[in-house]
């Protein structure tokens, strides 16, 4: 049936929501773009007969000419569907990609991957005064100014903004700032309590 | 002195109470942070919670940092004492002089709140640095005069003694009046000692820190159902860690059942969120861990029923199974998990026990517990009494190599409501914990271990036994104690061995040669649960120089040489003899 392996990419697609980003699956895009050249090629010999004076052929064309739209349509899905997931992995993982995932894309998409952060890193030194601002950082608005943590290992003094020394050390609990533990929770020294 | 002061900590909380009506007035303006030192006991991380949320509404920022014993607390305070002004110390620092032990600086105040009985007398009467958070009724101290002269007599003799060059008539009148006041001074100190003697002879329990502040946090209009459970679960480890006497955990529990009417009062049930706790208040039968048990199990394991079946013999076997088929219910039914049992015979097992009950010896008080539960979700209800000992049992537990303050943090979660997975974790860790405790009662009773030692019994848990890892560790080392005593007395024939306290010792470290050693009070006395092995250890180590280490907040407990041993406990007869 005609467009039927571009269905099986979105399948695939569909498949994969929520999960890992699969590989991306050459092979089937290809035998698309196979599918597409050939429809193609039939079309334009049709279309060059009737031009010559051959008629009945004109539905065959319209079938073809739909065959080929959706064709498309469903190539194009799957590579937005693809970007869109691996620019919402820019935002969650940073700048570079765990090698899985590298792994699962293909040259056009680490090049874009690629392209998109440059654009990004721009913006965001562009804008928030001197230092930048990183977007990425509090992606939903925080609640409270001052977060619960547990320190996970002896990390030693730490100072705060209001020049008080404060002792991580191991399993001890602190109430503090949530900008100043911020890169601490990050680096894995601390853990944000959430009840 | 004021001493009226119920609860007094400047700046942070201020409480003034007269004796029957509480005043409150709190003012929060901290600019510092909070250092807040916890014990490992149940107790005291529910009122670390309490206190935590408290600290939260009003962004104070606080360090909490879990401490074992009087030198870990050393430890702690010294390590995050910069900058701090205010120390909050929750079950622990009250039964020693603080300000002495500590050398703080003279800015730092430090609030107590601890159920340790009787405290320090310096902390009581240091007014600047020292503030108690405790029952002013509960505080039963000594007047000032008694303990302390003013210094102000002090320098009067001084100057007395350097008075030689006034005349000489006037010299033995003075001279008189010399031997007078040093004959006063004598006897005063005679009767000083006396009045500290009587004073720190008992160590006992007093309320519950955890229901403290959440009193603080209802009078502050900060309390909720969350917090309350926090308290509930506070005076509940008072009576499974036999803290408290019965009545006392009766009389904590009529109070906390107003505030749970207080805070579970609706019309119309169905309105309230599933997602919201509830907390209910009924009787409960005071089987361990039974709704995640068998029943049979339960029983075998629970200290009351188990001791009055003697369910370790085979006749005591055989009376159990007479008494379970008295009550209709099928032994098939019995030992399997109590949650898949025939649900028209679990609705009315309290009852059906409670019938047949006068005509096995069982009294109410050995069966029935007024309880709370907490419903949360469509989850099973939960249990105060299950909560506390999981709790328990996780703060002790051992497994891969985790310390102290990991298993602290791990006890914790287990205390946070929406954390299934180490709710059941705790639950199968108590089970093993119970498991191990009858398993050694049997021990003990079998090989006839328990040995009276003229004015007290004792008994050692062998080096080698295979759960003797459980027992190095005071919680669960009390409540073995506390099933060896009653088994024991309910097995042994001498009458006398009701009025005899019983000293246990549990190998704590096999290298350095070590046994933690625990004394609790004769079950005659249960209804003031005093404990007077406190002084005991320490006058019998003194004595005989025996190295022992007195470094835990619970003063009956301690740890020393296995060496030591024997020349310990001679002296330690000869003082109670």
């Amino acid at each position: 049936m005609l467009a039927e392996k571009a269905l099986d990419l979105i399948r695939e697609l569909e498949r994969s929501v929520g999960g890992s980003l699969p590989p991306y699956n050459e092979d089937r895009v290809r035998q698309v773009l196979e599918e597409m050249r050939v429809l193609c090629e039939q079309n334009q010999k049709d279309v060059s007969a009737t031009v010559a004076g051959e008629s009945g052929l004109f539905s065959g064309v319209q079938v073809r000419h739909a065959a080929l739209e959706r064709n498309k349509r469903c190539l194009l899905a799957y590579l937005y569907n693809r970007i869109e997931q691996i620019k919402k992995m820019r935002w969650e993982f940073g700048s570079v990609l765990p090698t899985e995932v590298k792994y699962n894309l293909c040259e056009q998409e680490v090049q874009w991957f690629g392209r998109y952060n440059k654009l990004l890193a721009n913006y965001m030194r562009s804008i928030g005064g001197c230092g930048g601002l990183d977007l990425t950082q509090d992606m939903k608005p925080p609640k409270t100014l001052y977060v619960e943590v547990r320190c996970l290992v002896d990390h030693g003094e730490f100072e705060t903004q209001d020049g008080n020394v404060i002792v991580l050390k191991k399993n001890s609990q602190h109430f503090l700032l949530r900008s100043e533990c911020e890169h601490l929770i990050r680096q894995g020294i601390l853990e944000h309590i959430v009840h | 002195m004021n001493m009226s002061l119920f609860l007094s900590v400047e700046n942070l909380v201020f409480i003034m109470a007269t004796t029957k009506r509480v005043v409150v007035k709190v003012i929060w303006n901290m600019k510092k942070r909070v250092l807040v030192l916890v014990a490992f006991d149940v107790d005291a991380m529910c009122a670390c919670k309490v206190l935590q949320s408290l600290f939260q509404c009003d962004q104070i920022l606080y360090t909490i940092v879990p401490v074992v014993g009087k030198e870990d607390l050393e430890r702690a305070y010294l390590e995050n004492s910069e900058g701090v002004k205010h120390v909050i110390m929750i079950n622990c620092g009250a039964n020693f002089d603080i300000v002495e032990t500590l050398q703080p600086l003279e800015n730092v105040k430090f609030y107590i709140c601890d159920s340790h009985r009787p405290v320090d007398i310096h902390n009581v009467y240091n007014a600047v640095q020292v503030k108690l958070l405790m029952k002013e009724t509960e505080l039963s101290v000594p007047e000032y005069d008694l303990l302390f002269r003013d210094e102000e007599s002090e320098d009067e003799s001084g100057n007395d003694s350097d008075s030689s060059d006034r005349p000489v008539p006037k010299k033995k009148r003075f001279d008189d009046e010399a031997i007078e006041r040093r004959r006063e001074r004598r006897l005063w100190e005679e009767n000083r000692n006396k009045v500290l003697f009587d004073y720190n002879q008992f160590s006992s329990f007093g309320s519950s820190a955890a229901l403290l502040l959440f009193e603080l946090a209802w009078k502050m209009s900060k309390d909720s159902n969350d917090l309350l459970w926090l308290a509930i679960i506070g005076v509940t480890d008072q009576l499974l860690h036999y803290k408290t006497p019965r009545e006392k955990y009766i009389e904590d529990v009529m109070a906390l059942q107003s505030h749970v009417s207080r805070h579970n009062h609706r019309d119309d049930v169905d309105i309230i969120s599933i997602n919201c706790l509830k907390i209910m208040y009924d009787d409960e039968m005071n089987l361990s861990l039974y709704r995640h048990w068998s029943l049979f199990d339960s029983i075998c394991h629970s200290i009351n029923m188990a001791c009055k079946f003697k369910v370790w013999t085979l006749k005591g076997q055989k009376r159990l199974h007479e008494f379970l088929a008295e009550m209709g219910l099928p032994l098939t039914q019995c030992k399997q998990k109590y949650s898949s049992m025939d649900s028209s015979l679990k609705g009315n097992i309290k009852n059906i026990i409670k019938e047949q009950m006068p005509k096995y010896g069982l009294e109410d008080e050995d069966v029935i517990v007024p309880s709370f539960f907490a419903q949360y979700g469509f989850r099973n209800k939960l249990c105060a009494m299950d909560i506390t000992l999981a709790c328990a049992s996780i703060l002790e537990s051992f497994e891969n190599g985790n310390t102290g303050t990991d298993s602290f943090l791990l006890a914790l979660d287990v205390l946070d409501r929406s954390n299934v997975n180490a709710k059941e974790k705790g639950i199968e860790m108590a089970r093993k914990q119970l498991q191990a405790i009858i398993k050694q009662v049997q021990i003990f009773l079998d090989m006839h271990q328990v040995i009276s030692a003229g004015p007290f019994l004792y008994a050692f848990i062998q080096e080698g036994t295979p759960d003797v890892k459980f027992f190095a560790h005071p919680q669960c080392l009390m409540r073995l104690a506390r099933f060896t005593l009653e088994a024991h007395c309910s097995v042994s024939r001498n009458k006398r061995s009701k009025t005899l306290p019983l000293v246990l010792g549990a190998p704590l470290d096999r290298e350095q040669g070590t046994l933690l050693v625990i004394g609790i009070p004769p079950l005659s006395l249960d209804e003031e649960r005093k404990n007077f092995f406190g002084k005991a250890f320490e006058q019998a180590a003194s004595s005989t120089n025996a190295r022992t280490l007195h470094d835990k907040f619970d003063t009956f407990i301690m740890e020393m040489k296995t060496d030591d041993r024997s020349k310990f406990f001679d002296a330690l007869i000869s003082l109670l003899q």
